[in-house]
């Protein structure tokens, strides 16, 4: 120690380099983020605050009026309008999805030739220009039916730009339905069909809750008539050959053989007139339809007919609905003819069945696209142009249309990618309607206005498709629309003369922002008094003939895909078809006796031929399809749709003809027969549910309505626990004061359609995982429906019960985190800090419900998918355990406001994204607390409520986990037989091993 | 320890020799413990990197493989404890050969299980959140969950276990070190001086020495109990059907006796061979340590019957169907396809009633109980059998819980296949390196067991 260091020199030394150290570890200063507390005046929006635009869904053709709501900026969430008397507030899975229309990665990103080469906009609108100079009026303007404004703009600049004739196309229409009023009421639309008035409701194979009319309407009305209110249910009986999501709401399937809709409907017909005697020129032509003439051609019994037609009578108002692709046979307007007899004679016109003063619309139909096909492979046409649709993946590939454009110049006005753009020689990308101005009226009374919900996405050099076209009529110097520089000055001096047609005496400006806010105007129509035509009698429904031999192929439509456009949008992809629950894909329905006797094993690959091609399909065993036929649904099988849409699933339409029914001109989708070749690979179809059965475990649970009458029915009352060990949470200060959360969900309301699903994933920034990773265990769902078929053949039972997670008091997930990232929190949230989790994924493993989802890696949102993320709540990284937290998003949102207003949350001040979009509202979501709220009241907790419970309970309530949800039982018309109690499965069971 | 004549010095040779440089077989089998033990830090890479979704774990199957071999490499070192600490103290003279080496064992299995915890987390670089450590946040764990229960369990028995082990080691380190002293290895020396707390053999320190390994024995006995039973209600703590269930704690314990048991053997019986430690290791030895095995085989066995007749009773249907599905797959009537799929767990179920139940039976004669071949054999089953019990008990009641429409499926990856092989390489590098770095039996205690050198011998 002399030599060397001594202790004061060490310790010297020693601070020295400790101070060094810290110096230089801070060398790099922090960079300040100054928060902006007061917004500039420059800033059109205040951050994380929602700005609400109103607008009109384009996904489909029902036109529902919807909000987006908008946050920093940009578009993030879209719901209903509540304003809107269409929709009234709800959305179905496809108006859910439509900010994938607008974010979505395969959206055109610029103009570009048929080899891909970027144009500039300048050479672009210069080429259509030129095209359309060269054309001399060999134009042809293909586009969808637009409603609107939009619709006499495309006339107008039709004829500015030179002459063309503008064909109407769409997959699905209802052409044949109009042909068939125009022949029997002489009114060549749609009325109003008002199911809500029915007291029995007899369905002809229409897809009504699907992909029929505007099916959010449609199944709200639908819901208000079905479900079981004032100790009350009215009857739904589904006829047709297939049940679909609709059909499986039915109390009764009457299983008739394919196309012989028209014929049962007529058989009912000759009932109801024969007592009714309305309608007296009918006498003979119904005389040919008694039910035991016809009973066997249809494929079913007499009795069943005189049955139907006995409650038809006497359940008046009545209403018999038929449309869809199940009728559109090659005589589909004979089958809606007699559909409109049924009803005449019942006395249903005027009552259920209301023609209204409509916007005229010129009539279209496939019809015109055949025509346009002939002429183009006659070389009549030298300019197309195609506005937003693709028949080249719809239509038959039969009918050739894709080598017919190859003989002229096809140009594509499309904001995304599809099979017909594939085909064009110049590509115009077009806004969405979603960042474009516009308008629509659906129908009479309804004027909705389609306004821009942020600036268009900045990855796309897409312009307005309007704008385009002034810009190219500029190019021409036609002299007109001078006064329009834009198409908002069209539009606005369009609303000008809706003004002043409906007297609205404010001004303009005044009108236009009041409309902007209101999301349009809509006025009462008034309705047309109309009788059944005796022409109808020159019209006889037949049994179609099909073409081929095998089995009838039923060209169906599931809810999801609809008519295909939407399958580039991986929410839709992802969420399983509620029927099937099958994602990324397509698949065969098939009769499990008929599949049976064939040697066709479940989830096998069958080849499906028909005369006019092949195709390879999975198996999927239904008992909702007759025994003669198998179903297969539209919508998927793309080829250059984008990332989402390509090489999933199969295309009907490679099996079909371009036959059409001669009255209508719609395409005769059930015309052929489809021979079916079994093969022993395995399926590509993936499903996301375990099991079908819910092995009278009672998830899904349905009562009947004698047993609710005779109070015989106690809502899982007995299930609940006499004694506790443990004080209730609600003993315990702290919790629950003022509020508990929780939620009703009436499975009687609940039609399955998945809308939810797509709101919650848009809501929770809930990520994709596409085909492979859902196919094992990956998916990420919040809230899934869980679909349980009951009982065998033809008699099975479709119910669906929406899952998510319970926010149980006495939670599983909660004791089980060793790290706390799981807790209760004092407002009844089943809180999930995801920061604090470590990923032991115990609470998975131990929430009886399921509900938990776990990132399994860091998934991505392709930009510019990621624009849509929600901002007021985080993504999550891998490793991390996510679940349903009733919006708690929302629900502080909502709290935040009203401390600033000094009061509690009052009823009805948050909805979750599920309970927002629900067509059918049948969650209900509230304080448990608080007994005046909704949700209390009908969910009777209480101790001494819970003595008049009927068709509430809990779902696993032994477990005494005590969920925050009270469900609501099904309610049958009569006992279903074939129920599956899980004590005789075991006895089979053992007998088939013993 | 009858027959051959032992001398402390014929003993002090045989041991010594064991330590001697190896031959070149060795480093062959070494090499191939380190292949298996690289491929798994492979696997385990990719894992981490990619995410958990590298595994066949999935919704609802959130534990797979990885617990399983959590619980059966906890249940393989229950043996060493139950040799070395609770047959000590109940004084079964046929542990003295043995209990080093499956003292040892106890010690690298350890080690292995409680790898697994944290690298199947979905954020393994975040596992230490499970430990309760003071910090700012103020952040705590949570006592009510059976994970941090399990965090302690494993901790605690991870300590003792190591502690016990090296205070057995002392004076046969210090037989080592005089010997590197005495050959003239300063490096030997060197590692072996500080690892002996400078043992001289004083009656002084004997006298101590034997008090503290006594206690360190009744510290260690309650742990062969307590941590096998703590890790049965990381399951038997839940609301799972086929987990919610009393019967577990001494199921779990008996089943880690008995998979501890088969694997003292598996790697002893090939000790014996290799060094001829015949006179060691003797018949009577393997004869103690099989009739253990068949002892708990049956209680394993009663245990499987017990859950089977529970399920009946219980009435509840979702037991029912769990114990239905567990060997016979889906029942015709619960599916609409009428179709009967056996999979995984299934060949899972027989495989473990199979290897734990009815390989075993054998073992009640005394003539294969003498045959080292059929006992090594059996042992293995045995081993194969207890991984798979541990799997049909973490992976097949995931896959059957309340809700049919949340049931789901499970076929491990090729990820976790090489942590599985890993992690036996692991767990043999580790014990390959102790038999020629430590003396694989206690030389101390041997010649305790020996005559001791008497007076008159040495004179006549």
């Amino acid at each position: 120690m002399n030599k060397g260091l001594s202790r004061r020199n060490l310790l010297k030394y020693m601070g020295l380099g400790g101070a060094t150290v810290v110096a230089a570890s801070c060398e790099q200063k922090p960079e300040k983020l100054i928060p902006l507390l007061v917004a500039p005046d420059e800033f059109a929006y205040t951050p994380h605050t929602s700005y609400n635009y109103m607008t009109v869904c384009q996904e489909c053709p029902g036109e529902c009026g919807m909000m987006i709501t908008s946050r920093e900026g940009r578009a993030q969430k879209a719901e209903g309008n509540p304003n809107h008397p269409l929709n009234k507030g709800a959305l179905c899975a496809l108006g859910q999805s439509s900010l994938q229309t607008l974010y979505n990665p395969d959206r055109i990103a610029s103009p570009h030739d048929k080899s891909q080469k970027k144009l500039s906009w300048a050479d672009a609108e210069k080429t259509l220009a030129d095209q359309l100079k060269a054309a001399k009026g060999q134009v042809v303007y293909l586009g969808q039916p637009v409603t609107g404004n939009t619709d006499r703009f495309i006339d107008q600049w039709l004829q500015a730009v030179g002459g063309g004739k503008r064909i109407r196309f769409q997959a699905l229409t209802q052409a044949s339905q109009k042909k068939a009023n125009d022949i029997a009421f002489g009114r060549a639309d749609i009325p109003l069909y008002e199911m809500d008035k029915a007291k029995y409701l007899l369905n002809f194979s229409t897809d009504f809750m699907e992909t029929w009319g505007n099916v959010v309407e449609n199944t709200r009305k639908f819901t208000d008539m079905h479900t079981y209110q004032n100790q009350h249910k009215n009857k739904f009986v589904h006829v047709g050959p297939h049940v679909s999501l609709t059909g499986a709401k039915a109390d009764q399937w009457v299983k008739i053989k394919p196309g012989t809709e028209g014929i049962m409907a007529l058989a009912i017909a000759h009932e109801v007139q024969k007592s009714t005697g309305a309608y007296s020129f009918l006498n003979g032509y119904l005389a040919a339809y008694t039910p035991k003439k016809v009973a066997k051609q249809i494929g079913t019994t007499a009795e069943a007919i005189q049955h139907i037609a006995k409650d038809f009578m006497s359940q008046s108002p009545s209403l018999a609905i038929g449309g869809g692709n199940m009728t559109a046979t090659e005589h589909s307007t004979e089958t809606l003819v007699a559909i409109n007899i049924l009803n005449a004679v019942a006395g249903n016109i005027g009552k259920t069945v209301n023609f209204i003063t409509q916007h005229q619309t010129p009539a279209y139909s496939h019809q015109d696209i055949s025509q346009l096909i002939k002429d183009l492979n006659a070389e009549k046409i030298k300019l197309l142009i195609i506005d937003n649709v693709n028949p080249v993946y719809a239509l038959p590939k039969t009918a050739g249309l894709a080598e017919a454009l190859k003989k002229t110049f096809v140009v594509s006005l499309s904001s995304t990618k599809d099979e017909t753009t594939h085909e064009a020689n110049l590509v115009l990308p077009t806004l969405t309607a979603y960042e474009s101005w516009g308008d629509s009226a659906p129908r009479a009374g309804i004027r909705s206005i389609i306004q821009p919900v942020m600036v268009p996405v900045n990855t796309f050099d897409a312009k307005a498709k309007e704008n385009i076209l002034l810009a190219v009529n500029k190019l021409l110097n036609t002299g007109q629309f001078d006064d329009a520089g834009t198409y908002l000055d069209y539009l606005k001096s369009a609303w000008r003369r809706i003004q002043l047609e409906i007297g609205d005496t404010s001004s303009f400006e005044q009108f236009w922002i009041k409309t902007l806010e209101n999301g349009g105007v809509f006025t009462n129509t008034s309705s047309v008094s109309v009788s059944l035509s005796s022409d109808v009698t020159n019209y006889t429904p037949k049994v179609p003939k099909l073409k081929g031999d095998g089995l009838a192929l039923l060209p169906s439509t599931s809810i999801l895909m609809r008519d295909g456009s939407g399958a580039n949008k991986p929410w839709l992809q992802e969420t399983p078809d509620p029927m099937t629950q099958i994602v990324w894909g397509s698949w065969l329905e098939i009769n499990p006796k008929t599949a049976k006797s064939m040697g066709i094993k479940d989830r096998s690959i069958v080849k499906v031929s028909s005369p006019h091609g092949t195709i390879e399909a999975t198996a999927y065993y239904h008992f909702g399809v007759h025994e003669d036929a198998v179903a297969l649904p539209f919508g998927q099988g793309h080829t250059n749709s984008g990332l989402a849409a390509d090489g999933f699933g199969i295309n009907v339409t490679d099996l079909l003809p371009a036959k059409v029914d001669k009255h209508s001109g719609e395409l005769a989708w059930l015309s052929v027969n489809a021979k079916l070749t079994t093969s022993s690979r395995k399926s590509y179809a993936t499903n996301l549910d375990g099991n079908a059965r819910q092995l009278g475990r009672d998830i899904a649970a349905a009562t009947t309505i004698d047993a609710l009458l005779h109070g015989e029915d106690h809502g899982g009352a007995h299930h609940q626990r006499r004694r506790e060990v443990y004080p209730d949470r609600k003993e315990t200060a702290g919790y629950y004061e003022p509020y508990r959360w929780g939620m009703t969900i009436d499975i009687d309301r609940c039609n399955g359609c998945s809308a939810c699903v797509v709101a919650c994933y848009a809501e929770n920034n809930i990520p994709v995982v596409g085909k492979e990773r859902a196919g094992v265990g990956r998916e990420m769902s919040w809230i899934r429906i869980e679909r349980y078929i009951e009982g065998m053949g033809d008699s099975a039972e479709t119910r669906f019960a929406p899952m998510t997670c319970q926010q149980c008091a006495n939670a599983g997930c909660e004791t089980v985190c060793p790290v706390y990232a799981t807790y209760h929190n004092p407002e009844g949230l089943n809180i999930q800090a995801y920061n604090r989790c470590v990923g032991t994924r115990y609470c998975s493993n131990n929430c009886a419900y399921k509900v938990r989802r776990f990132n399994w890696f860091n998934y991505e949102f392709p930009a510019p998918l990621n624009q849509q993320l929600n901002s007021t709540i985080t993504t999550r990284e891998v490793g991390v355990m996510e679940k349903c937290t009733f919006c708690v998003q929302r629900i502080k949102e909502a709290q935040m406001a009203a401390r600033k207003m000094g009061r509690d949350v009052q009823d009805g001040e948050i909805t979750p994204a599920c309970q927002q979009t629900c067509p059918t509202e049948a969650i209900t979501f509230g304080n448990l607390m608080d007994t005046k709220s909704k949700v209390a009241q009908i969910a009777k907790r209480d101790k001494e409520e819970m003595k008049h419970r009927d068709r509430q309970y809990e779902i696993l309530p032994e477990l005494n986990f005590k969920p925050a949800i009270t469900y609501l039982k099904k309610v049958n018309l009569q006992e279903k037989k074939a129920d599956l109690h899980h004590e005789k499965s075991a006895g089979h069971a053992k007998k088939a091993h013993s | 320890m009858s027959g051959t004549t032992f001398t402390y010095g014929k003993i002090n040779d045989d041991m010594l020799r064991m330590l001697e440089r190896p031959h070149p077989s060795y480093f062959l089998l070494l090499l191939g413990f380190l292949t298996a033990l690289g491929l798994g830090v492979l696997s385990l890479a990719v894992q981490v990197n990619v995410g958990i979704g590298y595994s066949g774990i999935n919704h609802p199957i959130a534990w797979g493989v990885y617990i399983t071999n959590f619980v059966f490499w906890i249940g393989i070192g229950h043996a060493g404890t139950l040799i070395s600490a609770v047959f000590y103290l109940t004084r079964a003279p046929w542990r003295t050969a043995i209990y080093r080496a499956a003292e040892a064992m106890t010690v690298f299995a350890v080690m292995t299980a409680g790898l697994f915890p944290l690298l199947h987390t979905g954020r393994p670089w975040l596992a230490y959140w499970l430990i309760p450590y003071p910090n700012q946040r103020m952040l705590w764990v949570n006592f009510k969950s059976p994970l941090a229960w399990d965090v302690f369990a494993v901790s605690t028995y991870m300590t003792v276990s190591i502690l016990f082990f090296m205070i057995g080691l002392i004076p046969d380190i210090a037989i080592l070190r005089d010997e590197a002293i005495r050959k003239g290895q300063k490096l030997r020396a060197m590692i072996f001086t500080p690892l002996s707390l400078f043992w001289r053999g004083t009656n002084y320190q004997w006298m101590h020495y034997m008090r503290a390994y006594l206690i360190y024995a009744a510290i260690a006995t309650p742990l062969v109990f307590s941590v096998h039973s703590i890790v049965s209600w990381d399951f038997a703590m839940s609301s799972i059907p086929g987990w919610h269930t009393t019967i577990f704690a001494p199921y779990f314990v008996a089943g880690a006796i008995f998979s501890g048991l088969a694997m003292v053997m598996t790697v002893l019986i090939p000790v014996r061979v290799v060094f001829g430690l015949e006179d060691y290791i003797t018949d009577h030895v393997v004869q103690s340590v099989c009739r253990v095995i068949i002892f708990t085989s049956i209680i394993v066995g009663y245990a499987y019957a017990t859950e089977f007749f529970i399920g009946w009773y219980s009435g509840s249907p979702f037991e029912k169907a769990i114990f239905y599905f567990r060997p016979f797959g889906l029942m015709e009537e619960w599916t609409l396809t009428g179709e009967q799929s056996i999979g995984f767990p299934q060949i899972a179920f027989f495989l473990m009633v199979f290897c734990n139940v009815i390989a075993p039976i054998p073992l009640w004669r005394w003539k294969i109980r003498n045959n080292l071949v059929a006992v090594w054999i059996i042992c293995g089953l045995i081993n194969v059998g207890m991984w798979f019990e541990r799997f049909n008990i973490v992976g097949s009641s995931l896959q059957r819980e309340f809700l049919p429409a949340a049931w789901g499926s499970y076929w491990p990856t090729v990820v976790e296949f090489g942590i599985t092989v890993g992690s036996f390489g692991f767990f043999f590098t580790l014990f390959s390196l102790f038999v020629k770095a430590l003396p694989p039996m206690a030389i101390m205690e041997l010649k305790e067991a020996a005559h001791p050198p008497m007076k008159k011998e040495a004179h006549g």
